[in-house]
């Protein structure tokens, strides 16, 4: 066996090494140039053909295998170019003029058509294309004093070269060296910045402007490239054909070009080769069938895009290329040399930001300054508005107002050009170019933007070795040629600090780093973040857990419902009032609880049994065990990121859970779909409230009825507005116009309709103001004394634990503490777990 | 000569805003669309024929039927040529359904044969006077079968609790199937009510036109076009935009030329999105980081 890997290692490293491609590429293309003086007749035409087919094969390869983009349209750019180029020769210029002139045209045309079209994306895109062929069709057809309309163009004077007349053998020659060419400047493009840049774009639109790339230029470019191709093979085309018309560029045939490249393998050197093969060589040979043609290739198209989405060549690339490099060698280079920033560079100032997103105040009036060289941490609970804060910051919300300043102003202004200004960033849900290997996401990013040259070289060795240095340093130790899409958990959040550190910025924003890490990594995770703060970084870091956070910062923002309300060191911070009651729930009204203790039946509505869950590979949720009993209420307290809602989640059918059992009313529901386990009576009233915003109030709580038929609908919702007497007056009205207290109770009373076996709310208080928080939490006492059987979970934990009967405490995924709600209420553990430990 | 023009395009216009319509209802649900619209129509319109002249079925049963395999169609295109690449986050299935759409039109091809033919329609037969222009009541029917079909989809909507269903799913998936609904079933059914769109745009047409396996194939591409003119986010919008273009489509032909006809509604497309991304009508949506 470890012959056989060593042999595979071997080959796939030779087959990789650039030199091989080229000597293939130089080989083909002799050996094709060569074939053209054998070949007689009607085969030389073909070949002449396949290498035209081939070279807007390559063009769209560049737009659709590398960048993502689909075009319908490329006949339309294949068209303009043979035109150019017949009428142009018709009109008495050289066709050595003609057709760089006709590769200008496309050119221009696709930039003209890229701009507008590249701004949307799927389907718009998609039509956009497709006008413009059909615009170019019926502009032959129409415009005849140029195009000859119907009749099309004839009668083009044979290219000439040192008196040599082009005809079919010399125009199969031409055409196969110009399609060498476009392939070896395709390697060339591909493996260089710009190709690297193209796929980071087509992988994570996101991620790529986190690094400083702008998504619509690189589009654009792809665009242009490709259409450029198209028309230059255009251009061949006209005087080995001898006659054009409009009928000869069917709409048809760019899908044809589209599923040479699908067929072949999208993105990979000789993929259009081998699709130009099926496509165009393919049918000549079985030319007896010729009437079965279309669907041939619209079923091999299906066949490919259902079974092999990386096409012919993909398959091979996969077998072969298994070689993921030598794991990290270790590196003693401090992290400054590396990145080469200077101390002292200014600081990030954040000051007056402030955003809404329909009528609702995300943030108002932010402001902090981010020191090099210190951590500055921005908390606060759930809805707090910190993501929002840093997504202002990296450039992906535009503030309503405010100013940050990094040196220049960089308020309003788009991500990427946040990122090129020093800002660095990673996200919640790490945004990795899932595709790239993991040194090729580190050298993505050192480009920062700054690709120079079309065809410039791949990055060097030492821009490779400071992408390694950086890997060792931020901890990660696998192979660097693994794909960034296999990397477990742990390793993901290293790279993506590592990308990020690769830009060589002066600030890095971090956005829940620790999310989904075991203790272990998590103290690996803080060292690593004093690390990066010595070297002059300023690090801004938003994070739930309070341990790191309190251990690492310099300085801590505290955010509630959008406003800063305190800042200061860790210990001035964690000993404010303001601040525990924002976590804490502290509100003057103390709740109601029950007059006389639960006393009711222990027979389990929900059970759950070893539950776990997690989101890719990092358990969020390990071996959970709960049971609620009929009648009972029930909290579940922790801090933000303890797996509060994603236990509500997996236990509604909203998240599959890795492992473990659900059981409702002793039915097993833990693979069960969402719309299964709420007919089987379960109600979870979601975080955020989810009510549907543009249907009235009084749809929106039937809707709550949808899988009951024994409804009687005005007496239930009479008796719903009793406990809701604020929805009375807005029956009528649009849910999306209700305020946040009315939604949630909106979403409690849809939930209720249904008549479920247990109630399941998810922070109902989240965002709302005190008086609200008290109104609903009268109503929520109500209904556990009329016996409902509620699961709740909220962040004010004192409030959630007076109304309930019995309490679960999540630490990390675990239940680390159950008991009566009055005893967990007296313990000092809830708070720790809230605001961290106080040292 | 304005108003025979007139009568054209709004005929023409309607269909456009029917198989839209069907773009719109299946890009609300799941934001992705069936690109095989026009083979979709036409085999609403071969299956009309088989049924109603080769197999000589009453019309009202052969109509009927023609309807109920068009909604099979579009939940086979639905279950096998856009859920796998939808499930997984790719826009593959905009290419699946061009390729689809290119299967079903040589299936047809192959099967119900090469010559185009005519279905017959006591409709279609003796012209009416209609402001001094002569029209088939047929093409005067059709603009009204359009926007009943519209008016009939808001009001299924806003009425029936299955519409209600559909609206909380384009609305909020998720809570939509807290609420029970399930979702998938949902799509499904926005699926075969596209092509059932669709396949009724070819019934009304075919007496008009010539029934073939390619009839549909320049209709698709321009419904799609109206969709993305109104803006697909919007039922009424498709349908206002259908009409325009039907119009404006008819205006060309009569005025400037037939050829001209392409040139300048697929200019208009894309002089409507360099304006106007979203459309018309349409809204546009937040991007979530």
């Amino acid at each position: 066996m470890s012959d056989l890997s060593q042999i595979t290692t071997h080959t796939s490293r030779l087959l990789r090494d650039p030199r091989l491609a080229w000597a293939m590429i130089v080989l083909l293309t002799l050996s094709a140039m060569a074939s053209a003086t054998e070949l007689g007749g009607y085969l030389v035409f073909i070949l002449a053909l396949a290498a035209i087919n081939l070279i807007v094969g390559v063009g769209l390869n560049i737009l659709f295998g590398l960048c993502g983009q689909i075009s319908f349209g490329h006949i339309g750019f294949f068209a303009l170019g043979a035109y150019g180029v017949g009428i142009a020769m018709l009109g008495g210029w050289s066709f050595w003029l003609a057709l760089p002139a006709a590769a200008l045209l496309g050119a221009v045309a696709g930039g003209l058509l890229a701009l507008p079209a590249l701004r949307v994306s799927g389907p718009y895109l998609a039509m956009m294309t497709i006008a413009f062929a059909f615009i170019v069709e019926h502009g032959a057809i129409e415009w005849r004093s140029v195009t000859g309309g119907q009749n099309g163009l004839m009668g083009f004077m044979a290219p000439e070269f040192f008196g040599r007349p082009f005809f079919e053998m010399e125009m199969a020659i031409l055409a196969s060296f110009f399609a060498g060419l476009s392939l070896l400047f395709f390697h060339r493009l591909a493996r260089g910045r710009w190709g690297m840049a193209m796929r980071a774009v087509s992988i994570s639109e996101i991620a790529a402007q986190s690094v400083g790339l702008d998504p619509l230029r690189l589009k654009t470019v792809a665009f242009i490239l490709s259409a450029a191709l198209a028309a230059i093979a255009g251009g061949l085309f006209t005087p080995l054909q001898g006659f054009i018309s409009p009928g000869t560029f069917p709409f048809f045939q760019s899908i044809l070009f589209l599923l040479a490249v699908v067929v072949g393998g999208a993105g990979t050197l000789l993929g259009p080769l081998i699709g130009i093969a099926i496509t165009v060589v393919l049918p000549e040979m079985l030319s007896s069938l010729a009437e079965y043609r279309l669907l041939f290739f619209g079923g091999l198209m299906l066949g490919v895009l259902l079974a092999a989405p990386r096409g012919v060549a993909g398959i091979f690339l996969r077998a072969l290329m298994r070689d993921e490099g030598t794991p990290v060698r270790p590196s003693e280079r401090p992290l400054a040399e590396v990145i080469a920033r200077q101390a002292a560079s200014q600081p990030l100032r954040v000051e007056g930001l402030s955003i809404a997103f329909g009528g609702v105040q995300a943030a108002r009036d932010v402001g902090f300054t981010a020191e090099p060289g210190r951590v500055t941490s921005v908390i606060g609970p759930n809805g707090a508005g910190k993501t929002t804060v840093l997504n202002m910051i990296g450039g992906f919300y535009r503030p309503d107002a405010g100013s940050i300043r990094l040196g220049q102003e960089l308020a309003g202004r788009p991500a990427w050009a946040a990122a090129r200004a020093g800002i660095a960033r990673t996200y919640q849900t790490t945004q990795l170019f899932e595709h790239l290997s993991v040194i090729d996401n580190l050298l993505v990013a050192a480009a920062g933007g700054r690709l120079g040259f079309l065809l410039g070289p791949p990055p060097d060795a030492p821009a490779r070795e400071r992408a390694e240095a950086l890997l060792a340093f931020v901890g990660y130790s696998g192979p660097v040629g693994r794909e960034a899409g296999a990397l477990p958990h742990v390793d993901r959040r290293l790279v993506e600090i590592a990308r990020a550190l690769a830009m060589g910025p002066r600030v890095l924003l971090l956005d829940e780093p620790a999310a989904g890490l075991g203790k272990a990594d998590k103290d690996a995770l803080a060292g690593l973040l004093r690390r990066i703060a010595e070297a002059g970084i300023a690090v801004v870091l938003v994070e739930h857990d309070m341990g790191l956070v309190m251990g690492v910062s310099d300085h801590v923002v505290v955010l509630d419902a959008g406003t800063p309300i305190a800042a200061g060191t860790p210990g001035e911070v964690r000993s404010n009032a303001e601040v525990r009651r924002a976590y804490l729930g502290d509100t003057d009204y103390p709740g109601r609880p029950r007059t006389a203790p639960w006393a009711g039946e222990r027979v389990a509505v929900l059970t759950t049994h070893r539950l776990t869950a997690g989101y890719g590979a990092a358990p969020v949720l390990e071996a959970v065990e709960t049971t609620v009993n009929p009648g009972e209420t029930v909290a579940v307290l922790g801090a933000n990121g303890a797996g509060k809602s994603t236990m509500l989640r997996s236990i509604a059918g909203l998240h599959r859970p890795i492992s473990g059992s659900v059981l409702l009313n002793d039915r097993e529901m833990s693979r069960a779909e969402a719309h299964k386990i709420a007919a089987a009576g379960l109600a979870l009233v979601p975080e955020g409230r989810q009510v549907f915003p543009e249907l009235s109030v009084r749809d929106n709580i039937l809707l709550g009825a949808h899988t009951r038929y024994d409804v009687d609908t005005e007496a239930e919702i009479e008796a719903l507005l009793t406990h809701f007497p604020r929805l009375r007056d807005r029956i009528s009205s649009q849910a999306g116009v209700l305020s946040g207290g009315e939604q949630q109770m909106l979403a409690i009373a849809r939930g209720l309709i249904a008549k479920p076996r247990i109630l399941l709310l998810d922070e109902p208080s989240l965002g709302l103001a005190p008086a609200m928080v008290r109104e609903l939490y009268d109503a929520l006492a109500d209904l556990r004394d009329e016996g409902v059987t509620i699961l709740l979970v909220d962040q004010m934990a004192t409030l959630a634990l007076a109304v309930a009967d019995r309490g679960y405490v999540l630490e990390g995924g675990r239940v680390v503490k159950e008991g009566p709600a009055a005893s967990l209420g007296a313990d000092s553990d809830i708070e720790k777990a809230y605001l961290g430990a106080a040292e | 000569m304005i108003v025979s023009t007139l009568i054209t395009g709004l005929g023409l216009g309607a269909m456009y805003g029917l198989l839209a319509l069907g773009f719109h209802v299946t890009y609300a649900v799941s934001k992705t669309v069936n690109f095989s619209q026009g083979s979709s129509m036409m085999v609403g319109a071969v299956l009309g024929y088989t049924f109603g002249v080769t197999l000589g079925w009453p019309m009202p049963l052969a109509v009927i039927a023609a309807l109920l395999g068009c909604a099979v169609l579009g939940l086979v295109v639905e279950r096998c040529l856009v859920r796998p690449f939808a499930d997984r986050g790719s826009d593959l299935w905009l290419m699946a359904t061009v390729a689809g759409g290119i299967v079903i039109d040589n299936v047809v091809l192959f099967t119900f044969g090469k010559e185009p033919r005519s279905l017959p329609s006591t409709l279609a037969t003796e012209p009416v006077d209609v402001f001094g222009a002569g029209a088939f009541p047929l093409q005067l029917i059709i603009p009204v079968v359009g926007l009943a079909i519209a008016a009939a989809l808001t009001l299924v909507q806003r009425r029936t609790k299955m519409g209600k269903a559909m609206l909380a799913t384009v609305q909020r998936p998720d809570a939509a199937r807290l609420m029970g609904i399930n979702t998938r079933m949902v799509i499904a059914g926005a699926f075969a009510l596209s092509t059932v769109f669709a396949g009724i745009a070819g019934l009304l047409i075919a007496p008009l036109f010539n029934v073939s396996s390619g009839m549909g194939v320049i209709f698709g591409i321009k419904a799609f076009a109206t969709a993305i003119l109104g803006g697909i986010t919007s039922a009424w919008g498709c349908v206002i935009a259908g009409l325009l273009y039907g119009c404006v489509e008819a205006l060309t032909t009569a005025y400037l030329g037939s050829s001209y006809t392409q040139i300048v509604s697929f200019s208009l497309v894309i002089l409507v999105l360099v304006t106007l991304p979203n459309g018309l009508f349409g809204h546009g949506e937040i991007k979530k980081v």
